[in-house]
């Protein structure tokens, strides 16, 4: 069973991030879709190395860090493109 | 500042953001939590606005959305604070885990956080102040960097 409590309130968190994370035309370095390919990656095995935070059985990775990331992602491509 | 920081910054920023969050979501049984957690994501915003700049920075935190953050996280401690207040008599009593069983179990139900330890209303405030601190830790960098444009703005008039 997973337990909702983390992954809402990471989610929640993340989101709000990912909402505020906007291109900026002024700047020469664009992060496109490879960059949060690879990010998505690292955050996963870190996730896997951190295990299930705080001293959860539920899954074998930290849930609420996931569920973070989701949320930044999830946040970027709903408000974040502007 | 130089090419190799600007890739390498935002990608760890976000990883930080994450960190942030899980430090916020285990406050109530680990050492950490809400201002603990708040004040790395915010150290994550001010990486990028140190980096890149307040005008090339992918984070980008406007007046209304960091007023707005603020405001929720001290109405949310406020708020959970009053329910205690109106339905026990305490001020912030735990009303999801209800030591005195002075509560109805429905009202018990609601604050519940899911999760084994079942800590009540305790993990809902560091979600709350986690906000609050990293939008106010966030907005005093900001602050500083806007006057230093309005300090030039004024040196040059």
């Amino acid at each position: 069973m997973v337990y909702s409590g983390p992954l809402i309130l990471g989610f929640i968190i993340g989101f709000l991030i990912g909402t505020r994370i906007k291109p900026s035309p002024e700047s020469k370095l664009k992060f496109g879709a490879s960059v949060y390919a690879v990010l998505a990656i690292v955050a996963i095995v870190m996730a896997y190395q951190i295990g299930p935070f705080p001293f959860y059985t539920d899954t074998p990775f930290a849930s609420g860090f996931i569920a973070a990331l989701a949320g930044i992602f999830v946040g970027k491509l709903t408000f974040g493109r502007g | 500042m130089s090419t190799i920081l600007k890739i390498f910054v935002f990608p760890a920023a976000l990883i930080l953001i994450c960190y942030g969050a899980l430090t916020i979501l285990g406050g109530h049984i680990t050492p950490g939590g809400g201002f603990q957690g708040g004040a790395i994501i915010a150290s994550a915003i001010i990486f990028c606005l140190i980096v890149y700049g307040l005008k090339e920075s992918p984070i980008k935190l406007s007046h209304n959305f960091m007023a707005s953050i603020e405001s929720i996280g001290a109405i949310g401690y406020v708020l959970l604070g009053l329910a205690g207040l109106f339905t026990s008599g305490f001020f912030l009593y735990n009303l999801g885990v209800d030591l005195y069983h002075i509560i109805p179990p429905n009202i018990v139900n609601i604050f519940d956080y899911p999760d084994p330890t079942h800590a009540g209303i305790i993990p809902y405030l560091n979600f709350v102040v986690g906000l609050k601190v990293l939008v106010g830790l966030s907005a005093v960098v900001i602050t500083f960097l806007e006057s230093d444009k309005l300090l030039k703005k004024m040196e040059s008039k």
